[in-house]
């Protein structure tokens, strides 16, 4: 009979050797391509409101391009008449502000920073939700214990009141710390809901297999249960992005956060000071800005709801493998025994 | 049971004890530390330099020349005694400031999380029973339109059209000029008017994304087997709608209460200073503006403690109102 | 032994008095095109356990909705269900207006469902269970849970303790217990069970059907047990009744299917069966696939896996025929099935043929 530290031995002999390995790697990273990546994306495009979603994203993309590579001429003051109206002359499209800038050129400008700063939040948020809800669900015990009881008291923290008090300390311009600084706290629900899920996984037959054959903790985080919470994260990814649009907006806005140029947030600031509640007249320097916030906001939405369905193991199948046999089969299935 | 209440229970004192802490700690990170402003406020009123410690220490219990060890101590006695110091700007004591901001803070907050929550329950499950329909798919499209207006696009909207271009609301202030506080018609009815635009702007925004969840949890509830069940032992309809599907798919709701309040919460930094509207909120922000630094971290406290409050209560009642919970975890949310 | 006499006044299934007779029954969804049931008739006598048998997406939890006409919501149920308050009364429950239907279920033909966990509100009370139930039919509350209790103790659960209880509270087997209470608050003349045990271990399967036995005398209820596990019901039914993709394929007294059974899918599931007697090399698996809703072949639907399977079997569906009296099959080959698939068991062939003497 093998001792345990044979068959120790033997697994990780097996797993780690230098030929076959590589097959199987190939192998692997074609199935984990097949399994995670292609078939979600073919669920998800299914949906109308991912395309739709992406469709505005990519408008979005277009914009900081067009910024970065200065295809359309910066905003500057007395650029134009002050408070053009919109729709009157090609050359500001959108109106102008006050002080003469070109709406339009505003907008386009403001992109690049905020889509850094939406991604650096979302990265953050949701990768250390991930660490801590990982780790938390699956080593359990005192390391379970100490980060819940941490995120619940970071969860206990008012978001924006704690945001504001960290901007007025730390005073930071960069776009991607700033996108940190307002998720500073989002991880911590985000990191229960996935410690809850890894409990669930950790229950499943083959990770408890993974485990008794001895293979390493970090090694079943990788490879048994974080590809399978993957689904859950893209979509809360995308929810964490759309709170760092409307936080960062919001504070721009109330012009408690450092700007080191101007953005929708700032623009809608100044709108508002600058008497635009007062008239018809310069209404357009509040909405524009505006528009622009939402229409961001609505296409990271749509893109989340159809991302959703990956979810839905039923349209999953049916919808990435569609042979006659497989939709029978699930049709049998949800007809009869339930 | 009882173990559990009070483990809750502890939790939320220690809570609020490191809150606190932590609002000790980034006080001292604040540029040009706690005192500067004070300090050279009272310099220019005349203070001589020998007794500026000492009024320092009077008007915020804080010796600045105390060890670091002694200054937390006394900010924590203090602060568990309900005593932030005197606010630099405005003069009088913080805690005055903020007991009487509070109601109005927790009434925007409270009257428009339970109307986000009656009518988004409402319309949801009214899509639900009526999945797929003409209907439904309208209030989904709109529901996903809502969610994606921030909160305080649509109070500057609605301040702009509303208040500024028609008049029909007030643009500022929680009651009237000369409206006497106390329980009377007028009083209420004017302390209704100006809070309506606020509490309009978070309800319009929040009821998309609470509609949406509803619908989702009463689909799923209506496959389950005990709604067959109940159907074959011949309940009625109403009778199935409210204690079996409702209910069961209201719960999980519950649990989202948390996110709901503490963003609301800390929202109304926003709003109530889109609206001057003078709450919790505004208080922040002002004292923000004025780097009233004694107002701003009592503020922050105060808008963390009602949330840390609100949330024990929603464990508790969750508690009793779920019987699936066990009382040894705590899972509630 | 039976006269003619009485055997004049028998239909096909040789059922004397019927409690309920489904004739024709036929659940199609997607526009009739695909059928979930297919004309399936047959008669379920009074005070009887009858046992069917199917393996799972036969069509056997259709034919338990359709007692109660209960299918779904995008299926459709066609044909007729007769029920027979007594010898000389008879309603079809298809005709059935809404109030009647809600008067018929659970007062005359109550059911349990597979899973008992799933059946209970997970937010209520098991006793708030039983008193919506009988404030739902009128009747009066206490003496209603006072009869509650009587059968919950019948079951073997402390009542007091198990009405107090959230399902959740409970364990699997005292779940289905006292879902099995509930199913028989009202008095029903029959309880329809579909896979009551299935979620339960060996032990507890054991001791409900035990229950159920002494249950069925008790309270003088007929009993219509539907399971996939053709052992667990032939230690309790009376009769037995086959199903096969969608149809019933052979029914009759419960020893002769067990040990004279004449459809080659009955002989193949009884040796497919795990026996503790057998060894399991004699154990053989169905080949094939059974057939999905929509391609049910034209002839017979097990054609395609049986090995005795001729033209004829492809291009005609077999009608009922009488093997004897009380036992009928639908198979074109059924003689030919019981000298060629020898039933691998002890007790086989001719043992049931002694054991059924014995009977009559």
């Amino acid at each position: 009979m093998p001792t345990e530290a044979d068959e120790n031995e033997n697994v990780s002999w097996r797993s780690d050797s230098g030929v076959s390995a590589d097959v199987t790697r190939w192998e692997r990273a074609d199935e984990f391509f097949e399994e995670r990546i292609r078939k979600p994306a073919i669920v998800a495009w299914a949906d109308r409101r991912t395309r739709i979603g992406l469709l505005i994203l990519g408008i979005y993309l277009g914009m900081a391009l067009i910024a970065v590579f200065d295809l359309y001429r910066a905003p500057s003051t007395n650029q134009a008449t002050q408070l053009a109206g919109p729709f009157q002359s090609w050359d500001y499209p959108l109106g102008t502000t006050m002080s003469g800038v070109d709406l339009l050129s505003l907008i386009i400008h403001s992109t690049p920073d905020i889509l850094l700063m939406i991604i650096a939040g979302s990265v953050w948020a949701t990768g250390v939700a991930v660490l801590v809800g990982t780790l938390a669900g699956y080593k359990g015990g005192v390391v379970d214990r100490v980060l819940m009881s941490i995120s619940d008291v970071v969860m206990a923290i008012p978001g924006l009141p704690l945001v504001i008090i960290l901007a007025v300390t730390f005073n930071p311009k960069n776009p991607i710390v700033l996108g940190i600084l307002i998720n500073i706290n989002y991880w911590a629900g985000l990191g229960r809901s996935l410690r809850s899920q890894v409990l669930t996984i950790r229950e499943d037959s083959y990770v408890e297999a993974s485990r008794t054959m001895g293979v390493s903790t970090p090694r079943i985080l990788q490879k048994d249960i974080i590809p399978n919470l993957m689904p859950y994260v893209t979509v809360n990814f995308v929810f964490a992005a759309r709170y760092v649009v409307f936080a960062s907006i919001g504070l721009f806005f109330l012009g408690v956060l450092p700007y080191s140029a101007q953005n929708w947030g700032v623009t809608l600031n100044y709108a508002y000071s600058g008497g635009a509640l007062f008239t018809w007249e310069a209404a357009h320097w509040l909405i524009f800005p505006m528009i622009a916030i939402m229409g961001l906001s609505l296409g990271l939405i749509l893109l989340g709801q159809g991302m959703d369905r990956v979810f839905n193991p039923r349209v999953r199948t049916r919808l990435a493998e569609n042979s006659e046999s497989t939709r029978t089969k699930t049709d049998a299935a949800m007809t009869e025994d339930h | 049971m009882g173990h559990y209440y009070l483990r809750r229970t502890a939790r939320m004192f220690v809570t609020v004890f490191l809150v606190a802490s932590l609002s000790f700690g980034l006080i001292r990170l604040l540029p040009g530390g706690p005192f500067s402003l004070l300090r050279a406020n009272l310099l220019r009123q005349g203070v001589p330099a020998s007794e500026v410690d000492a009024r320092i220490a009077n008007l915020q219990n804080i010796r600045p020349d105390a060890p670091l060890w002694e200054q937390y101590a006394d900010y924590m006695l203090a602060a568990g005694q309900g005593d932030f110091g005197t606010s630099i700007a405005l003069g009088e004591p913080v805690s005055r400031i903020i007991a009487q901001a509070v109601p109005w803070t927790v009434f925007i907050v409270l009257v428009s999380t339970v109307l986000i929550f009656v009518f988004g329950i409402l319309l949801g499950a009214i899509q639900a029973y009526w999945e797929g329909s003409r209907f439904d798919q309208l209030v989904s499209g709109v529901s996903v339109t809502l969610m994606s207006v921030p909160f305080y696009v649509v109070a500057v909207l609605a301040l702009f059209v509303f208040a500024y271009q028609f008049g029909w609301f007030p643009t500022a202030g929680t009651v009237g000029v000369g409206v006497e506080t106390g329980v009377n018609m007028a009083f209420f009815t004017s302390a209704l008017h100006h809070a309506a635009l606020p509490i309009f702007s978070y309800t319009i925004t929040g009821i998309g994304g609470q509609a949406l969840a509803m619908r989702g949890n009463s689909i799923q509830v209506l496959g389950n087997d005990y709604v067959e069940v109940a159907r074959l032992r011949g309940l009625s309809d109403s009778r199935i709608a409210t204690r079996y599907v409702a209910r069961n798919a209201i719960l999980p709701l519950y649990t989202g209460f948390l996110l709901l309040l503490g963003f609301r919460l800390g929202g109304t930094v926003i709003l109530e200073q889109i609206f001057s509207y003078p709450g919790l909120g505004y208080y922040m922000w002002s004292a923000l503006e004025s780097n009233d630094y004694p107002l701003m971290m009592g503020t922050f406290l105060v808008i963390t403690v009602a949330l840390v409050i609100g949330v024990y209560i929603a464990d508790l009642t969750y508690g009793m109102i779920d019987p699936r919970i066990s009382r040894g975890e705590s899972d509630a949310y | 032994m039976t006269t003619t006499s009485e055997r004049l006044h028998r239909s096909n299934d040789a059922v004397e008095d019927p409690i309920l007779e489904v004739k024709n029954a036929s659940v199609t969804f997607d526009d009739g095109e695909t059928y979930v049931l297919d004309d399936v008739t047959f008669s379920i006598e009074r005070n009887e356990i009858l046992g069917v048998v199917g393996e799972s997406g036969s069509g056997k939890s259709m034919l338990a909705s359709a007692l109660l006409d209960a299918i779904p919501a995008p299926g459709h149920l066609s044909g007729e269900v007769l029920y027979h308050p007594d010898q000389h009364t008879t309603v079809d429950i298809l005709e059935f207006t809404d109030d009647e239907l809600m008067e018929y279920r659970w007062a005359d033909v109550s059911m349990v469902f597979q899973g008992a966990m799933s059946s209970f509100n997970p937010t209520m009370k098991v006793g708030a269970h039983f008193q919506d139930t009988l404030k739902a039919h009128n009747e009066s509350v206490p003496d209603g849970m006072e009869f509650a209790r009587e059968i919950l103790s019948d079951l073997y659960l402390d009542p007091e303790r198990v009405l107090d209880s959230y399902p959740h509270e409970l364990s699997g087997g005292m779940q289905q217990r006292a879902l099995i209470a509930l199913s028989l608050l009202l008095e029903p003349e029959v309880l329809v069970m579909d896979e009551p045990t299935a979620a339960l271990d060996l032990l507890m399967q054991r001791s409900i059907l035990l229950l159920l036995e002494d249950i069925k005398e008790k309270y003088d209820v007929t009993m219509v047990f539907i399971t996939h596990d053709l052992p667990l019901v032939a230690s309790l039914a009376d009769r037995m009744a086959v199903m096969y993709a969608f149809e019933l394929i052979e029914a009759g007294p419960r020893d002769r299917i067990i040990g004279e059974s004449a459809h080659p899918y009955t002989r193949a599931l009884l040796n497919s069966t795990p026996n503790i007697d057998a060894p399991l090399e004699e154990m053989q698996p169905i080949p094939g696939k059974s057939p999905a809703p929509v391609n049910v072949p034209t002839g017979c639907s097990y054609a395609d896996r049986c090995p005795l399977a001729t033209e004829t079997c492809t291009r005609d569906a077999p009608s009922f025929d009488q093997v004897e009296d009380e036992h009928t099959v639908a198979c074109h080959h059924w003689q030919q099935a019981r000298e060629e698939i020898a039933l691998s068991f002890a007790g086989g062939d001719e043992a049931g043929r002694s054991t059924g003497g014995e009977r009559r």
